[in-house]
């Protein structure tokens, strides 16, 4: 692309490029690992400043993350229920406001004024790799939630109506975490995608409201993600009767 | 392709092409979010935070008010144990009044019967003694009876007459 100037001069546009790291004999995305690491640096100053000094009265950040909290406690009571939503609050806390602040540092934050040797940093949660990681941490939690919870008694629930449910109880062990990885990973890769390509396309104006679209999108996904995530432990602790 | 991938790896650095790196889109989106968003969520967190000061003064209120009436009850219950401290020694004095009341009456009441007792044998006596004399008296009178007819004769009736006469006279 770098030969035709003249009829693509605004920007160019890779994708499947990657900052290799190499760790032993795993090559690791590194521009993932260094945004990660600076959007979870600055959640956790944002936590840490916010809760250093908690009066009574709450007032700025502290306010913010009172109420950050509350949703999510809301969140996680609604989907896990009032007996055990206590122990997975944090869990379901840290899923939303990872994801959440992943997608919109990835969309918010001027990256790509950051030239890399390879690859562009962007949301982290645009990599597969990622979303992955957080669906498997998922079904590890509804699996640990449950027979914690209920013992053996758990698997009861494959046979839960009927046994003719079994089959399609441990497929969908398998389906939670591809949906949860796929429908993250798709949505926030589309959503950078869609703006690169606008913005390689026609670099002013019409991208803007495309970007808002992609802030609202990324802001829903964040709680899509963490209410599934919520749900399928409310669903491996629930009792049936 | 292979060239401008090849002058991609060169390392780390900046990029500051305004098109290249969005920046312009970008400033106009944080730009929106900047000034949308406080008023948006400003306004939540607003109300959330006056609502738990409502909360925390209506608490604080009610603790208040809790308290005061705590410290009014213990001060009519304080008042009530004096009322019944009072009432008690009241009654002690009273009682001991009665007691001393009674003890006073049973005195006078056993000074009175002795009293009684001594008059009524006093009266026994005065009764028998005057029983005596009428009884003595009698017998005085039955021998003087007896002894009459023998004693008294016609001279000695005239003679007595007659004294009784002079006497009359005298009289």
């Amino acid at each position: 692309m770098g030969f035709t100037p003249f009829i693509f001069p605004f920007a160019e546009l890779e994708v499947g490029q990657h900052l290799y790291w190499q760790l032993g004999n795993i090559r690791i995305h590194g521009q993932v690992f260094l945004t990660s690491w600076l959007l979870i640096g600055a959640l956790l100053t944002l936590v840490v400043v916010g809760t250093k000094k908690m009066e009574r009265d709450p007032k700025g950040v502290q306010n913010l993350l009172e109420f950050l909290w509350d949703y999510i406690r809301d969140l996680a009571r609604t989907q896990i229920g009032e007996k055990v939503y206590r122990d997975w609050m944090p869990f379901i806390g840290t899923l939303f406001l990872f994801i959440f602040v992943s997608n919109w540092g990835g969309a918010l934050v001027p990256w790509r004024l950051i030239r890399l040797p390879s690859g562009e940093l962007g949301a982290p949660t645009a990599d597969i790799n990622t979303t992955v990681a957080l669906a498997l941490l998922v079904s590890l939690s509804y699996f640990y939630a449950g027979l914690s919870n209920k013992g053996l008694r758990y698997f009861e629930y494959y046979v839960h109506p009927t046994p003719i449910m079994l089959p399609f109880k441990i497929v969908e062990d398998f389906t939670k975490p591809l949906s949860l990885s796929f429908r993250l990973f798709g949505n926030i890769l589309a959503d950078e995608l869609v703006v690169a390509v606008l913005v390689f396309l026609v670099p002013l104006v019409l991208p803007v409201p495309v970007m808002f679209l992609g802030l609202f999108t990324s802001a829903i996904q964040a709680l899509i993600f963490a209410t599934l995530a919520a749900y399928y432990i409310g669903e491996a602790v629930e009792e049936h009767h | 392709m292979t060239s401008s991938i090849f002058l991609a790896t060169q390392g780390f650095g900046l990029n500051l092409n305004l098109f290249e790196t969005n920046v312009l889109n970008l400033a106009v989106v944080i730009f929106g979010l900047y000034k949308f968003l406080p008023n948006f969520l400003g306004g939540i967190l607003e109300r959330r935070r006056s609502g738990i000061l409502a909360d925390l003064k209506d608490a604080e209120d009610r603790l208040n008010e809790a308290t005061n009436s705590l410290a009014k009850a213990r001060e009519e219950l304080a008042s009530a144990e004096q009322k019944a401290s009072k009432i008690r020694s009241d009654c002690k004095v009273r009682a001991e009044a009665i007691r001393l009341e009674s003890e006073k009456r049973t005195v006078e009441e056993m000074a009175r019967v002795k009293q009684g007792a001594a008059s009524d044998l006093n009266a026994e006596a005065a009764r028998v003694s005057n029983e005596l004399r009428k009884e003595a008296a009698k017998l005085a009178i039955e021998k003087a009876l007896a002894k009459l007819p023998s004693k008294l004769d016609d001279s000695a009736q005239s003679k007595f007459l007659s004294q009784s006469i002079n006497n009359m006279g005298k009289d």
